[in-house]
């Protein structure tokens, strides 16, 4: 039953893949300026027939299909293309910035399930008194905060008031950018957490259990948490997209090495092999991060895995 | 329940304290204090995006990298008042209108202790001709000779400025023979390149320096900062001793003289805006003179940029040889509303906005956000036109090329660097003659056209300068271009840190001067 | 309870219909032309003249966090609207007649939904280019398959319940049942969605301003007011803080709403 599902899950994330392949193709040739118009214009100086002659060695003058149909041939032989900009192969190029984003992202992850878990089990525990309205407040404010805002505070105050980071220190564990992108996420999740609680909280088996004379920690830690665990990955699973797009400018503001940084440039400077490869990886990051998650799920609760293959 | 509630409050606890400890944690700074004087340069200006992460000096712009951090050095330098000065070259005699003798000095050496000869540079050139993809069409080089220290240039047309292109950081000298390892090449500078990547540039000092001048820093770290914020805050945190490229309202954190030093400089990139004479009211010329005398230059300089620019008259700053002497319109609001008036405007619609037939003056402001001071301009423009009683759509979007290649704008204004080789003609001949793809206003004005091809074709320095100066004047009588103002750019360092100016070329940076 | 749960779905109402009032009616509550330029009076700190302190073109800041309310509240709620409207008709539709078609525009939204939302945001807001209408319509882009996945699972258990079956066997047309049937059924968990999506939504469009994808600089919107004075930060803070007050009011409004909208929804099913 769950290899059917995890085949059958394969399978779903090569079609997402083929469209998600087409659709950024297609995407950046809805405009009439290309690679070559910004290239040569960027500093000033420019000349007609240099500017054709890189069009027609970067294969942007024939048809849609046909550079579409030949990038899609040769990304499936692991040929992601050149750079326009720096020449360099993209696929290098990538795979040297993805452990920085990765490194990230799971630092973010960690962090967000470090304070949502806690907090919003507080927050269903206490519901409607101080601290599920405390823990509101946060939310809203979480919410509210434009990410490069709360980059920028974090980096006023430690940066500047408390000498607490280094720019310069590229050894450092990227504390303060995750911190940054799990603000937002806690506070996102933080509300479903103490949802997903309340709901289990109400339900009989957990009150019989607590008539029972049952300790409160024990029917907590094992029951309710291991039967919340799947709506918890799932939504984790969801986060990660945001967490993605979030650390473009996050990675940009805290000067950190990462695949967001390098997406800002290169759509700065329209490079179509970089921005497309970007979104590539993107969706299989996104994709296989959800697809662990299902998977994580069904391997802990099996009826996950049969709810999912009848669908 | 209590029992419940004070678990996970302690485990609410528990999280903070652990988080605290681990920003803690990551904050303990390298200790170990670096031996001998190291200097941190933080810049806005380097990385793949400016196309400039590198040192090889025919690769698009890494010559300006190259020069810029005191690796590459050219034939020829800029002085303060951007007039050509031998640099690795000692002397040069323009033989006839196509052929340039160069001698170098016998001095200069690579600093793998080679030295500079003529063969040398005839190499490097060659290299430059065959890789580079501007350098060729500016320097229109037929071949070259070289015998001994001496090099002759010979031009497949006339080529009046062809020094002052040589002195572009593409025409770095580098040496050939050595070859371009992991993006560094072989310079002649006062400090030698360790590291190069897309982040920024470690350097070290170049022993062997040929100059009198001896580099004096051990060591130095070149940082790519792109965010205006990140830049100003990496300096005050203290770990900075120097940064470039900071944002205006930046600066303001640097005032305090017992801290912070700051050196500027104004520059020749210029903020202008063009008026499109395919839109119908603007080939009224006192529609465009209107327009030109409604934008208070002075006032936008001192507010908005902070007084970190100066205003302008013509295409060139006022201190050069072909930016004097220039006369615009003054600000005058009930002059321009007298203008309009005389054009035909004399009704006025609900709004304020003047009418002629019926129809608003309404026009269309394109520009573009990468350039801080751009939008500033655009919405500074729209409210003070809109005293006169223009209509001015502000469209700022990065895909302004867009825009321009369809034509939908009425005005195209835009930051542009006029004089990068302390020489007019460029400037001149791409955006202001006829016909030409980066004319966005379609100017033609036959008069400026002779002139210009006059210009192509003079090679006395004075005789330029006059010709430079009448082809702007032109324009300014037809109100073509609205001159706003020029950068001044502005380096922040820390009170220890001397020999370190900015330049109008801003071409250089780290020079053998720069101690701490 | 049922009472207490419905007055507070009553008060999130009038403070929702009054975010919207002052979003709508800024021109009669606003003390200064939100646009006036007045370089003299530059950067002042907020006051009793100016409340909220002026920017650096000397426009007042309170009268311009007002003005843009409008483009900022109505931007979202646009972008929402779209997305859930489209998103949830589609839903339905796939979940009440299942088959090729329905199968194909699940897998589209799939598609869409592989797609991490700023990611594809940024990617869509790069290429058209910015302003407030291509970072809209990049957002409509990755937001509408939510709601269709949904929609479709929520049409999908009640096609074969016998109050359906009954309607058919009355003459109701599809489009009856749907709407008159189904609709009111799913659209509880549809509206708490599209309410807590309005203040996702406004700090997307302001991370792509920050980005220069958004909104041009001289609209008042508030994610771009507040990436546009960030250098401010340290030397003017209240040009960042005003609009951030602004972000912030209508995100809590809309949670709150969300909340009380679900505890209602959720009393009367």
């Amino acid at each position: 039953m769950v290899r059917r599902y995890i085949l059958q899950r394969l399978l779903h994330l090569l079609v997402i893949l083929f469209g998600a392949t087409f659709l950024s193709f297609a995407l950046m040739h809805t405009v009439s300026t290309d690679t070559v118009d910004v290239l040569y214009t960027l500093n000033g100086n420019a000349n007609a027939a240099v500017a054709a002659a890189k069009r027609a060695s970067l294969g942007l003058d024939r048809t849609f299909l046909v550079q579409y149909g030949d990038w899609l041939w040769r990304i499936l032989h692991g040929d992601m293309g050149n750079s326009f900009v720096s020449g360099e192969p993209v696929l290098t190029t990538i795979l040297q910035k993805l452990p920085a984003t990765m490194e990230l992202m799971v630092l973010a992850l960690l962090m967000t399930i470090l304070a949502a878990l806690p907090l919003g089990i507080l927050a269903a525990l206490h519901r409607d008194r101080f601290w599920d309205q405390a823990v509101r407040i946060f939310s809203f404010l979480g919410n509210a905060m434009p990410d490069f805002f709360t980059a920028l505070l974090l980096l006023y105050l430690f940066a500047v008031h408390w000498h607490l980071f280094s720019f310069l220190d590229a050894s450092r564990l990227p504390v303060l950018p995750a911190l940054t992108l799990s603000i937002a996420m806690t506070a996102k999740s933080i509300r479903q957490v103490r949802a997903v609680f309340l709901d289990e909280l109400s339900k009989t088996y957990v009150q019989a259990a607590l008539v029972r004379g049952l300790p409160v920690n024990t029917v907590l830690l094992h029951y309710v948490l291991r039967s919340v665990l799947a709506p918890l990955l799932a939504l984790l699973g969801v986060s990660a997209g945001s967490l993605l797009g979030g650390a473009a400018i996050v990675e940009s503001i805290f000067l950190w090495d990462g695949i967001g940084k390098l997406a800002v440039d290169a759509i700065l400077l329209r490079d179509y092999p970089v921005i497309q490869a970007y979104v590539i990886w993107m969706c299989v990051i996104y994709v296989g991060v959800n697809l662990l998650m299902d998977l994580l799920s069904a391997f802990l609760d099996p009826r996950v895995a049969e709810r999912g293959s009848d669908q | 329940m209590h029992r419940m509630e004070r678990i996970w409050k302690e485990l609410g606890m528990a999280v903070l304290i652990g988080s605290i400890l681990l920003l803690g944690g990551c904050g303990t700074k390298e200790a170990a204090r670096e031996k001998g004087k190291v200097f941190h340069y933080g810049t806005m200006a380097y990385g793949p995006a400016m196309q400039n992460a590198g040192l090889d000096p025919h690769d698009s712009y890494c010559g300006w990298s190259a020069v810029r951090y005191g690796v590459g050095e050219t034939l020829f330098k800029f002085d303060q008042n951007m007039h050509v000065q031998p640099w690795v070259a000692e002397s040069y005699k323009q033989m006839d209108d196509y052929t340039l003798e160069i001698r170098i000095r016998d001095t200069v050496t690579f600093s793998n202790g080679k030295p500079v000869t003529g063969e040398a540079v005839k190499k490097c050139l060659e290299d430059l001709m065959k890789r580079h993809d501007r350098a060729p069409h500016d320097l229109k080089i037929d071949r070259i000779t070289a015998e001994g220290q001496k090099v002759t240039i010979h031009s497949k047309e006339k080529v009046p400025a062809l020094i002052n292109y040589l002195a572009d950081p593409y025409g770095a000298i580098i040496d050939v023979d050595a070859g371009i390892k992991n993006r560094i090449a072989v310079g002649t500078g006062p400090y030698v390149a360790v590291h190069v990547d897309d982040k920024g540039i470690e350097l070290k000092k170049n022993e062997k320096y040929w100059g009198e001048v001896k580099p004096k820093l051990d060591r130095i770290v070149v940082r790519s900062i792109t965010d205006g914020d990140t830049l100003a805050m990496a300096m005050q945190s203290g770990e900075l001793d120097a940064v470039q490229g900071l944002p205006y309202e930046s600066l303001k954190n640097f005032s305090d003289a017992s801290k912070y030093r700051i050196s500027s400089c104004a520059t020749s990139r210029v903020y202008q805006a063009a008026m499109n004479f395919k839109t119908p009211v603007l080939q009224d010329n006192r529609v465009r003179q209107a327009i030109v005398m409604a934008i208070d230059k002075q006032q936008f300089v001192h507010v908005l940029l902070n007084d970190n620019g100066e205003a302008a008259v013509g295409a060139f700053p006022v201190h050069t040889d072909f930016g004097k002497g220039l006369h615009v319109p003054s600000y005058d609001l009930e002059g321009a509303r007298k203008l309009l008036a005389e054009a035909g405007y004399t009704e006025k619609d609900a709004d304020g906005y003047v009418m002629k037939n019926g129809q608003p003056l309404s026009l269309r402001w394109l520009t573009y956000t990468s350039r801080q001071e751009l939008p500033l301009l655009a919405e500074y423009a729209q409210s003070q036109l809109k005293k006169i009683g223009i209509k001015l759509n502000v469209n700022a979007t990065d895909n302004y090329k867009d825009f321009l290649k369809r034509g939908e704008y009425d005005i195209y204004a835009q930051a542009m660097v006029t004089a990068p080789t302390g020489d007019p003609e460029y400037y001149l001949m791409s955006k202001i003659a006829s016909g030409q793809p980066y004319n966005n206003g379609y100017y033609t004005n036959s008069r400026v056209d002779q002139l210009i091809s006059q210009l192509h074709n003079t090679f006395d320095r004075s005789e330029r300068n006059r010709l430079a100066i009448e082809i702007q004047q032109q324009v300014l009588d037809d109100n073509a271009v609205l001159y706003v103002s020029f950068l001044r750019m502005s380096f922040v360092m820390k009170k220890n840190v001397t020999g370190f100016a900015a330049h109008p070329s801003d071409y250089y940076e780290i020079t053998p001067e720069l101690d701490l | 309870m049922i009472s207490s749960r419905k007055r507070r779905f009553q008060s999130c109402l009038v403070l929702v219909v009054l975010l919207l009032l002052s979003c709508l009616c800024w021109q009669w509550l606003v003390p200064f032309d939100p646009y006036a330029q007045d370089l003299g009076k530059a950067l002042r700190p907020p006051d009793g003249v100016h409340l909220f302190g002026t920017d650096r073109y000397g426009r007042d800041l309170f009268s311009r966090v007002l003005a843009g309310g409008q483009l900022t509240v109505f931007s979202a709620l646009a972008v929402v609207l779209t997305a859930s409207v489209t998103g949830s008709l589609i839903g339905l539709i796939c979940g009440y007649r299942p088959g090729k078609t329905a199968t194909l525009l699940l897998r589209l939204a799939d598609v869409f939904l592989a797609f991490p939302s700023m990611v594809f945001a940024i990617a869509v807001a790069g290429i058209l280019g910015g302003g407030t209408f291509n970072a809209g319509i990049a957002i409509v882009l990755v937001a509408w398959p939510k709601y269709t996945r949904l929609a479709c699972s929520t049409v999908l258990p009640l096609r074969h319940e016998p109050f359906i079956e009954a309607a058919r066997m009355s003459g109701c047309t599809d489009g009856q049942i749907l709407f008159q049937q189904i609709l009111p059924l799913a659209v509880g968990p549809l509206a708490v969605t599209a309410a807590l999506d309005v203040g996702t939504v406004i700090a997307e469009l302001a991370g792509l301003s920050f980005l220069g994808l958004g909104t041009a600089p001289p609209a008042a919107e508030w994610g771009s007011m507040m990436s546009g004075s960030r250098n401010l930060l340290q030397s003017a803070p209240w040009t960042v803080l005003a609009p951030g007050l602004g972000i912030f009011l209508t995100v809590a409004v809309c949670q709150l709403f969300a909340d009380a909208l679900r505890d209602y929804v959720d009393e009367k099913g």
